[in-house]
């Protein structure tokens, strides 16, 4: 197994690390400067290749074939199911006329399991012949690799032959992460809402309840979606990656999408009806309960006015 | 089917894809006149709930051989009622097993189900069904006449000669139509039930039934001294279990209904047969309760009112019944709109083909006939000391006293009655009402 | 030249009740999003779904939305995203944007709209939080990873899939929703290049269970370190107390385990 690492400016993914693991040291990275983010996963590798390359899909499958035959390599391929992984996956697998495994938590040669229906199942897959997966992040973990790694960097097919990729798409730069976000990344406490919350009026408890604990409100994607929280409140691979040393959630199921962005809190209390999801299993405190009404008896006692 | 008259949608509006509607809407579809159903829910019966039995008897006229399609769960064979005392009970069991095969009496079916399919029959008649979409008013013209219906969709207004209002208790419609003179609480009962998951056998067992064999269970007494009654009844994996309550008498006594519940599962009586289930869903429903007494003038000029929006239910006791009543009446509203269209008379006096049709069936005739037996069923009498009283008697008849001799049958009855604190003449009073009312 | 926008309809479970069944938030979200985009640019939009003949419900609530055209191709409900997307491609090959949601309800691997665009040749613009229309120009926000999100430019064909926060499905008008209920709708069996193949044994489904984590190796100079290292990752929450209580007693058992753990002090 192969890893495709891609780069921005010199920065790798989140979940890098963890898709090399699983190809057991081996990496493609392509992107802008993937020199010097190859550098800086070292001590997880052995064997790197390296090529200086923009992020246009189309053109990374092609260069990602390229370098593939060009090193005689038939077996699978691995990308860490981060943003960019995401999308250019898909592609690569288009071109080398593969099956796509996207969202991955276990990938092996026999045997391939995806998370579905929103990180509540697993579906298992035998695979026919080489595939292109993506790792889902944080299922992993990833070890340190004492060996030596070995670096070479290969010339893009696409930019030496000169085509010019045109797309009808241009990208006009990266925004940093925005200010509001910063406060939830960095926050020490938060309460986490999850789809358990039932109307508007409850979810509103959440953030109130939450200023009056001194912690900040996390969000899962079901709320972004529903329009009750903008997207920088999202907790989650697709979201803010936090680390707080408390969280509290409430209706929240504990998907992997969204466990992975939340680090390794100290202490987790969860309140959700059932006793069974992974959120509960990964609690300090699992409480069996209705999150709203939960949630009125805290502002309640806080002090804190029902609007 | 007819085109609508010109300016209209349809010739007729039904409102509410419950029992009442979707027969209302069949009956009119297949006269030939063009129909829509509006309803709130995502789905007929998605957010409907009742007890758990339906008697669709009626449905002969309207989709013969029912039963082959019906979305049963289980077919009534067995019907109870229970007396409870605080800690004795008095069953009184019917058992006909021919009600387990064609052409049925009763069956246990859930709602979302029944409801979907009798729907569905409407839509293969020709009706047009929306779903998600609530009324929020009625269209008059400059002279008051009815022209439709108004709804919460952008574009919204519906325009129609005729509208049926079936959106149950409480009917919305038929309080703006000015066609329900009195809303006062004491008319209503509050029904509450929890459906509560067992396995098949279980069920099977503790009932004593099998395959798809059902049992209806009434309770009096057991409701933790509120006015009201108790029901259980058998689905195939699920029990339904609930309380209907007197709504001032709720208030009064403070106490939750989800209490009341809780205490009537504790009952000895009632204790073994749900031992282990786990509760699956717990939901509260509003209960128009007083019959005749309550009911709405049911026809007005472009209007008619069906189901539990005219307080159709029969909730008298023993009976707790109102999904047949709903289907008549929606059936013959249904059918008296559609002659109204082809008369061309859309006047209360072109629309009284319904009311004579309802004087001439059971829908009426089982009202007048049961019209006291609500109060009296919901007395403080019979709810607080009839069943004490009953089971007192009958705990003393069986009891075998020995060295004793048995004391004779007339003493025990003046004895428990005196220990209840029934005075002889109530008792020879609401024995005389029960029998003309019951007889 | 149309927008199209692809949905996926979905069953609440695997062998679920069909009457729960829809597409998900982000699948509306395209649908606002297209629909917002052809009256901007003054194109006519055009909604597919792959699927079975009861996802034709969802085909009648976006006519009723506004979509002008909408065509089923037939296919089982498991139809894997490889086949999803050729199919899809056929018939989204001469529409100038192809709007896809950020994830179907079931399978949720976002994959789809990526392999749309690779077998068409097109550029992407993927996961975005936010579309605005500057005249012939879609100025789009993607999500990038640790909060960092681009910026992109769309003028010209290419696919694009929106997070379903992006835009609110707009509510049919009553009309709109009479008519569509008899509208006829478009289905092909085959497209161009054969019928849709059957899709190999769904693969079967299990709960969702974590896998368990690599420890990294320890590093330390001396041995200590290293056994303390690995001490010290591994004792990852260990299972906690799981308790069933009333909101009452749980809201009080919550502010004393802050309190116990330093969180809160005695009010
Ligand atoms: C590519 C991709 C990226 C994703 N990125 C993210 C991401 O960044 N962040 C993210 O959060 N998600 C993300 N997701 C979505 C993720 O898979 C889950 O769908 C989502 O996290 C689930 O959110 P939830 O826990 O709120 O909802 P659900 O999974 O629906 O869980 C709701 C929980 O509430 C409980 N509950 C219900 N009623 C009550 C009640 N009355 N009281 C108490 N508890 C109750 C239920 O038991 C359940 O456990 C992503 C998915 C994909 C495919
Ligand atoms: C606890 C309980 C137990 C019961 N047990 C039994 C029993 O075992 N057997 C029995 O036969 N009966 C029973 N009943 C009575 C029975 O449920 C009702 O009599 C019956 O449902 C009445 O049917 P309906 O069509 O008139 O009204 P409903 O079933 O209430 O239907 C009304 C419909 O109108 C819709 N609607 C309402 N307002 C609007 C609006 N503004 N716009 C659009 N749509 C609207 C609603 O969504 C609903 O679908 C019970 C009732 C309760 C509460
Ligand atoms: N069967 C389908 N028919 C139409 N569009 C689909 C289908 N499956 C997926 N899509 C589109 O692709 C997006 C991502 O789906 P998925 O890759 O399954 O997560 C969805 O939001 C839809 O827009």
């Amino acid at each position: 197994m192969i890893a495709v690492i891609p780069v921005r400016d010199g920065v790798p993914p989140a979940g890098a690390d963890e898709a090399i693991g699983e190809a057991e040291g081996e990496a493609v990275f392509i992107g802008s400067q993937a020199d010097v983010a190859a550098k800086e996963l070292t001590n997880h590798g052995v064997r790197f290749w390296t090529i200086e390359a923009d992020l246009d899909p189309n053109a990374v499958a092609i260069d990602v074939a390229h370098v593939l035959s060009t090193l005689d390599r038939t077996d699978s391929v691995v990308l860490p199911a981060s943003p960019d992984g995401r999308d250019l996956a898909p592609h690569i697998a288009h071109r080398l006329g593969r099956t796509l495994y996207a969202g991955a938590i276990t990938v092996s040669d026999e045997h391939v399991s995806v998370s579905v229906r929103g990180g509540l199942a697993i579906a298992d897959h035998q695979p026919a012949g080489p595939f292109v997966a993506t790792l889902q992040l944080g299922v992993r973990g990833s070890e340190r690799d004492e060996r030596e790694t070995i670096i070479t960097a290969i010339p893009s097919l696409v930019s030496s032959s000169g085509a010019s990729v045109s797309s009808a798409v241009r990208s006009d730069g990266v925004l940093p992460p925005d200010v509001s976000t910063m406060d939830l990344a960095e926050a020490p406490r938060i309460l986490g809402g999850g789809a358990g919350l039932s109307d508007g009026p409850a979810f509103d408890l959440l953030g109130r309840v939450a200023v009056a604990l001194q912690a900040s409100m996390g969000v899962t994607r079901v709320i972004t979606d529903r329009g009750w929280a903008s997207h920088e409140r999202q907790i989650g691979t697709t979201g803010v990656v936090v680390d707080p040393d408390l969280y509290v959630s409430f209706g929240v199921s504990g998907a992997v999408q969204h466990t992975s962005g939340l680090g390794q809190p100290e202490h987790i209390i969860s309140v959700n009806t059932d006793a069974h999801c992974p959120m509960m299993q990964m609690s300090d405190l699992a409480i069996v309960s209705d999150a709203n009404a939960v949630l009125r008896e805290l502002a309640a006692r806080l002090g804190v006015e029902a609007s | 089917m007819t085109a609508p008259a010109h300016d209209f949608d349809a010739d007729i509006i039904v409102v509410g894809a419950g029992p009442a509607g979707s027969c209302a809407a069949i009956a009119a579809a297949r006269a030939g006149k063009s129909v829509v159903l509006v309803e709130r829910g995502p789905f007929p019966g998605s957010k409907n709930m009742y007890g758990g039995v339906v008697y669709p008897r009626i449905l002969d006229e309207l989709i013969p051989s029912w039963w082959e399609t019906m979305p049963v769960q289980r077919w009534v064979v067995k019907r109870s009622t229970m007396l409870l005392s605080d800690t004795g009970a008095l069953n009184v069991d019917f058992r006909a097993n021919a009600w387990g095969a064609p052409p049925y009496n009763g069956a246990t079916a859930y709602r979302p189900d029944f409801d979907n399919w009798l729907a569905n029959h409407a839509v293969e008649a020709g009706a047009r069904l929306v779903c998600s979409t609530t009324v929020t008013g009625l269209l008059r013209d400059s002279t008051g006449r009815i022209q439709g219906v108004s709804t919460d969709r952008p574009d919204g207004d519906l325009r129609a000669p005729i509208v049926i209002a079936c959106d149950g208790v409480n009917s919305f419609l038929a309080k703006e139509s000015g066609l329900y003179p009195h809303t006062d609480a004491s008319n209503f009962t509050l029904g509450v039930k929890e459906t509560l998951a067992l396995p098949k056998h279980v069920i099977d067992e503790r009932f004593g039934v099998r395959d798809n064999q059902g049992v209806d269970i009434e309770i009096l007494g057991g409701t933790s001294g509120v006015n009201g009654g108790g029901f259980i009844y058998t689905n195939l994996d699920t029990v339904a279990l609930g309380v209907v309550l007197k709504l001032p008498k709720l208030a009064a006594q403070q106490k939750r209904p989800e209490q009341i519940i809780a205490e009537l599962k504790r009952h000895p009586a009632v204790a073994p047969l749900i031992e282990g289930a786990e509760v699956k869903e717990y939901s509260a429903h509003v209960i128009p309760e007083a019959g005749l007494e309550m009911m709405p003038t049911m026809v007005a000029d472009g209007m008619l009112v069906a189901g539990d929006a005219a307080a159709l239910c029969l909730a008298a006791g023993i009976w707790l019944e109102g999904v047949n009543f709903a289907m008549a009446s929606g059936m013959y509203a249904g059918q008296a709109a559609a002659e109204a269209i082809t008369k061309n008379d859309v006047s209360s006096r072109g629309l009284s083909g319904y009311t004579d049709r309802l004087e001439k069936t059971f829908v009426l005739r089982d009202h007048k006939k049961l019209r006291k037996v609500p109060h009296l069923v919901l007395s403080d009498r019979v709810q607080h000391k009839y069943p004490a009283f009953v089971a007192g008697v009958v705990e003393r008849v069986f009891r075998v006293d020995n060295p004793h001799p048995k004391p004779g049958v007339r003493r025990i009855v003046r004895e428990e009655r005196k220990k209840a604190g029934i005075g002889l003449l109530d008792l020879l009073r609401d024995g005389w009402t029960g029998m003309r009312g019951f007889g | 030249m149309t927008i199209t926008v692809c949905i996926k309809w979905v069953l609440p479970n695997r062998d679920g009740d069909e009457r729960f069944a829809g597409i998900s938030l982000a699948d509306q979200a395209a649908l606002e999003t297209g629909l917002r985009v052809a009256e901007a640019l003054n194109e006519s939009c055009t909604v597919i779904t792959v699927g079975p003949a009861a996802a034709e419900t969802s085909l009648r609530d976006a006519l009723a939305c506004g979509a002008h055209d909408v065509l089923r191709v037939d296919a089982p409900a498991d139809t894997d995203s490889a086949e999803t997307a050729r199919a899809l491609a056929t018939y989204c090959e001469h529409s100038r944007l192809v709007v896809c949601g950020d994830y179907s309800s079931d399978r949720g691997s976002g994959s789809v709209p990526a392999l749309v665009a690779a077998r068409l040749g097109r550029g992407q613009a993927l996961g975005l939080i936010d579309v605005q229309i500057v005249g012939e120009t879609l100025s789009v926000v993607r999500r990038l990873d640790g909060g960092r999100r681009e910026r992109l430019s769309v003028t010209g064909p290419a696919v694009l899939s929106v997070e379903g926060s992006v835009a609110r499905l707009r509510r049919a008008s009553l009309r709109a929703t009479l008519s569509a209920n008899d509208a006829i709708i478009d289905v092909v069996t085959n497209d161009a290049s054969g019928a849709i193949r059957r899709t190999p044994e769904a693969a079967p489904l299990r709960p969702y269970r974590p896998r368990a984590r690599v420890v990294p190796s320890p590093t330390g100079s001396s041995a200590l370190d290293r056994v303390r290292q690995i001490t010290d990752t591994s004792s990852s929450k260990g299972h906690g107390e799981t308790v069933v209580l009333e909101p009452g007693d749980a809201a009080n058992r919550i502010l004393e385990s802050l309190h116990t753990w330093g969180y809160v002090q005695e009010s």
